[in-house]
């Protein structure tokens, strides 16, 4: 099915109204009474992000019937990305920030690795549903853990 | 359905979802590995500079080498893709060539780990010593057991593969494989950054540390 | 399925032929069909009820009188220990996984588990663990630091010997063998329903059944993990607990509650499944919000993960965190709430038969909302500033695992003997077992509250006489007594029965799910014709399909029977082959755990065997005569 029809063929769901956009949907302005069209790039970031989704749409279109060479490009960004935190490890400037930026990054390289390599881009939605499940209850309940021991006492 | 249904069991059967039953076990066996490698995470980052005594992770951690063998790592990730793709296409040459690669790979890291283990031991590095040693060895000696454990499966699916029981009828055999190996490489991307970058930048002084020279 | 010919699979070469009759100890040595290993796991389970309940009475011995000496404070601490751990893990999560393997293929309508072999490599495993736990009675002292096992008092320094170690690596074995069984069921209830079962079809014991193998399957690794570095620090010198490194024992009680609290919910969700099965049955009602009791189950599941600190509240983790976690535990008891009304208002208005199932049932909710009240008093943290380590504790979590989990577990007995077996537990011997059991159990564990709530305290190994605490623990030891007459009571039942066997017929209680679609005991292959689901309770609308029509008055008389399954024509049904692969890697297992506490010779020879049974298990055929494998 066609993806457009699929997410904007009228039965929006609020995440969906939260984090698409068409016309007056990024940030759920109220309607005015001249019920104006957006004006183009008008998205945040001047239309990158729309840019960078159809790029990427493109990427993963199909199901599952990605080629090689597709895969070469993720592992590209994954090796750059690589180079990319080795690098910004040497640089005594960045230091200070160093901590967030690994998260971020080892977070997109995790992102790639099973959204692309393990497909589950493409799968069946029960895998996505499966493996998000464990990892939102183990993450909320590692920090949750985590806090604890950092705030031991807290409040006495 | 008919009377006397004939049914395969733990085979691609035809069932309620119409997902392969095998991969359903994979995707949910990862799910509680998620929280086998989590706990060890969050021991490791609760007693991140806790130690009482040194070696510390700044004098120990040699990033160079770990960047080396992460990107082994990362490219196995490619390799075993590739692999099942080829397969999935029955080129059962580039098949076999990809996941000769990516069990080359795998021995490579657990090469270079063994290096690092000895170097640290060299250093006065064991898991005895401090918090530190202990939080790391146990987690990256267990990492380390998966991808083990993983050559020797792949192994055995290329010895499959070579005597023809393996083909693009049964890709799913090596799908599997597959999800496992890339899951030890995304646990190996966390552990990169946390137990690595993030770690032996702890303790380090504006000035920078010494292999890199600083100032 | 494709039938191409494929070319000639490598088999590893056999040692032993591979079982062929379906006779005999090696057929059950091999046997990969659910009801069999289900069989095993209650015949197992149910001698380490009686072990632990052994070692329960001895406790209660030595508490009977003040200043008692029957067991000495080592044995004492040994015993507490040992009941504590062979009930949990030794006997209700078992007995639960006896009835998971027994009933949820039933129930969805498949031939078997997903994964035959699997499920048998989870027997094993648990079998080989469990006497491997219990081996260290034998060889120099069982494990002694209470079934939390807190270092330091568990770690080498105060505890020398081998006790916790095989505690540990018991707790290690036996969690590869639940996590196998979880991933195994769980792939079981999605994939294997029966057509037209969609989830909000199944019936409320397998939608139990996956909540607790969710639950299963991510809370043991967590003690897995725990396991490992105690045996670390044991073993190999580590510093995880060791506090003169760095190191924090409170780091334990964290990881051993962020497992040990979703267990809870482990051993609970099935009992709760099952009455939600026996109370419909014989109130001759639907049950009652059904939805709800799902849903209810799923919170109970997910909120289950965020309350562990619950246990810890006198350790100091300061009023944030204690109040967080006394919210947290309180929202528990608005699902626990919502089941415990649905299961009343099933019974509200329903023909109701009071058999010994029943009665357990009623028994169950009752029992369990006291438990469940008095858990409330000490979700309240500072309440459990005072209630932490005494006997009203005890009092609680008794209340809610023998009075819920164990009254559930007798009640699935009763309720589902006739269809393991062929034939019904007498009544009249089942009833008084119920009154014994319901008496010597408030006995027991009645008392406990108040001279809890008056301050003494766990794992003492006694008191002295002026306590005023005597006349309260000779009720309970007394209680004790009653509970075991009662348990011989039910043993004498299943030995009367069986020899005046009294043939129940495939459908005794005329119920509603489909397992009792079928004859008892079942076939080998259950379904002769894997059943089309068109409702909820599908066999009992299958039954009296007026009722659908809204037409309740004349619904007397059946329209369908159970299965004929006399004439079948078995060859066609192809189940798979015995394999005595998983026994072997099950011995490797347990094998290479003796070996880490001893001699690195033990560890590699159970690591071959354990290579050996795995490389034997995925080249050999589910089937000799098909071309397909595994």
């Amino acid at each position: 099915m066609d993806w457009w029809a699929l997410n904007y063929g009228g039965n929006m769901s609020l995440l969906k109204d939260l984090f698409f956009y068409q016309g007056n949907k990024w940030w759920k302005i109220p309607e005015t009474t001249e019920l104006s069209e957006n004006p183009k790039n008008e998205h945040p970031f001047g239309g990158f992000l729309e840019k960078a989704k159809n790029i990427l749409l493109i990427l993963s279109s199909g199901k599952g019937h990605a080629g090689p060479v597709y895969y070469w490009i993720i592992a590209a960004i994954l090796g750059i990305i690589t180079l990319i935190e080795v690098w910004w490890f040497t640089v005594p400037e960045l230091r200070y920030m160093l901590a967030p930026a690994m998260l971020i990054f080892s977070i997109i390289k995790f992102a790639l690795v099973v959204a692309f390599f393990m497909h589950l881009r493409f799968d069946h939605k029960m895998f996505s549903t499966i493996f998000i499940t464990c990892m939102v209850v183990g993450i909320l309940f590692f920090s949750v853990f985590l806090l604890l021991s950092a705030f031991h006492g807290l409040g006495t | 359905m008919s009377t006397n249904v004939t049914i395969q069991h733990g085979e691609e059967i035809n069932n309620s979802t119409g997902v392969s039953a095998k991969k359903l076990l994979m995707w949910t066996f990862l799910g509680s590995d998620v929280m086998f490698f989590g706990t060890f995470i969050a021991t490791f980052m609760a007693y991140r500079n806790k130690s009482l005594v040194g070696p510390y992770p700044e004098d120990t951690l040699n990033i160079p080498i770990t960047s080396v063998s992460t990107f082994v790592l990362l490219m196995s990730s490619l390799g075993i893709v590739l692999a099942l793709h080829y397969l999935k296409e029955a080129r059962m040459g580039l098949a076999k060539f990809w996941l000769l690669m990516v069990i080359i790979m795998g021995i490579g890291f657990i090469g270079f780990q063994i290096y690092e283990f000895s170097h640290f031991a060299n250093m006065g590095m064991t898991p005895q010593v401090n918090l530190f040693g202990s939080t790391f060895f146990t987690l990256t000696s267990l990492h380390g057991a998966h991808v083990s454990l993983g050559i020797l499966w792949l192994i055995f699916l290329l010895i499959n593969e070579y005597r023809g029981n393996l083909n693009s009828e049964n890709a799913i055999d090596l799908e599997i494989a597959g999800l496992y190996w890339h899951f030890v490489d995304i646990v190996w991307i966390v552990i990169f950054a946390l137990l690595y970058l993030i770690t032996a930048n702890d303790g380090v002084p504006p000035g920078g540390i010494p292999w890199i020279g600083g100032h | 399925m494709s039938t191409i010919s494929k070319p000639k699979q490598f088999q590893l070469p056999r040692i032993f032929p591979r079982p062929k009759s379906h006779k005999g100890l090696w057929y059950w040595l091999a046997t990969v069909d659910h009801k069999k290993i289900g069989t095993m796991y209650g015949l197992v389970a149910f001698f380490w009820f009686l072990v632990g309940g052994i070692e329960a009475l001895l406790i209660r011995l030595q508490l009977g009188q003040a200043e008692s000496s029957i067991l000495s404070p080592e044995v004492y601490n040994q015993m507490f220990t040992m009941h504590g751990t062979t009930m949990v893990f030794l006997v209700v999560m078992p007995l639960s996984a006896a009835f998971f393997n027994w009933i949820v293929p039933l129930q969805i309508g498949a031939r078997d588990v997903a994964f035959p072999r699997l499920n048998a490599l989870s027997l094993w495993v648990f079998i080989f663990g469990s006497i491997l736990m219990n081996i260290s009675w034998f060889v120099g002292g069982a494990p002694n630091g209470g079934w939390f096992g807190y270092p330091p008092n568990s770690s080498l320094g105060f505890n020398p010997g081998h006790g916790i170690t095989y505690w540990v690596m018991g707790l290690n074995i036996l969690g590869v063998a639940s996590i196998a069984a979880g991933l195994n069921f769980i792939v079981t209830i999605i994939n294997m329903r029966a057509p037209g079962m969609h989830m909000m079809r199944m019936p409320v014991f397998t939608w139990m059944t996956l909540i607790t193998s969710v639950l299963i399957v991510l809370a043991l690794p967590i003690l897995a993990v725990a396991g490992i570095q105690l045996t670390a620090d044991r073993i190999y010198g580590t510093n995880f607990f060791n506090s003169e490194a760095g190191g924090d024992p409170i780091f334990w009680q964290h990881i051993f509650w962020l497992f040990g609290h979703p267990e809870v919910y482990i051993l609970i969700l099935p009992a709760m499944g099952i009455v939600s099965e026996v109370l419909p049955t014989f109130s001759r009602k639907p049950l009652f919000g059904y939805t709800a009791i799902v849903f209810a189950g799923l919170v109970i599941g997910f909120l289950g993960w965020f309350v562990w600190s619950h246990h810890m509240f006198t350790v100091g983790l300061g009023p944030a965190a204690n109040t967080a976690f006394t919210v947290t535990t309180m929202l528990i008891a608005i699902p626990t709430g919502v089941k415990i009304f649905n299961w009343i208002s099933t019974l509200w208005g329903g023909s109701i038969k009071l058999n010994t199932s029943m009665l357990f049932s009623i028994g169950f909710i009752a029992m369990f909302t006291i438990g469940g009240l008095s858990g409330v008093t000490h979700a309240a943290s500072p309440s459990d500033t005072q209630q932490q380590d005494t006997y009203y504790v005890v009092a609680h979590f008794h209340y809610v695992l023998f009075g819920g989990s164990i009254f559930a577990i007798f009640s699935g007995i009763y309720y589902w003997w006739p269809k393991f077996t062929g034939w019904l537990l007498d009544e009249k011997l089942g009833k008084i077992s119920f009154i014994l059991m319901f008496i010597g159990f408030n006995l027991q564990f009645g008392p406990m509250h108040w001279v809890g709530l008056n301050g003494m305290p766990r794992r003492i190994y006694t008191y002295a006489e002026d306590m005023g605490w005597e006349g309260s623990n000779l009720a309970a030891t007394i209680g004790g007594f009653i509970i075991a007459v009662s348990v011989l009571v039910f043993l004498a039942n299943v030995i009367l029965s069986k020899r005046n066997k009294q043939n129940s017929g495939g459908d005794p209680w005329d119920a509603r799910t489909l397992e009792w679609s079928i004859s008892s005991p079942p076939p080998h292959y259950n379904f002769v014709e894997i059943p089309k689901v068109n409702n909820i309770d599908d066999w009992w609308y299958r039954k009296y399909p007026e009722l659908l029509e809204g037409n309740n008055q004349n619904f007397k008389k059946q329209k369908i029977e159970v299965e004929d399954s006399s004439n079948v024509d078995e060859s066609k049904i192809h189940l798979p082959d015995l394999s005595y692969y998983p026994l072997i890697i099950g011995i490797g297992l347990t094998i290479a755990g003796l070996g880490v506490m001893y001699t690195y010779a033990l560890v590699a020879i159970g690591l071959i065997m354990v290579f050996w049974g795995s490389i034997g298990w995925s080249t050999e055929p589910v089937n000799e005569d098909s071309k397909e494998h595994h």
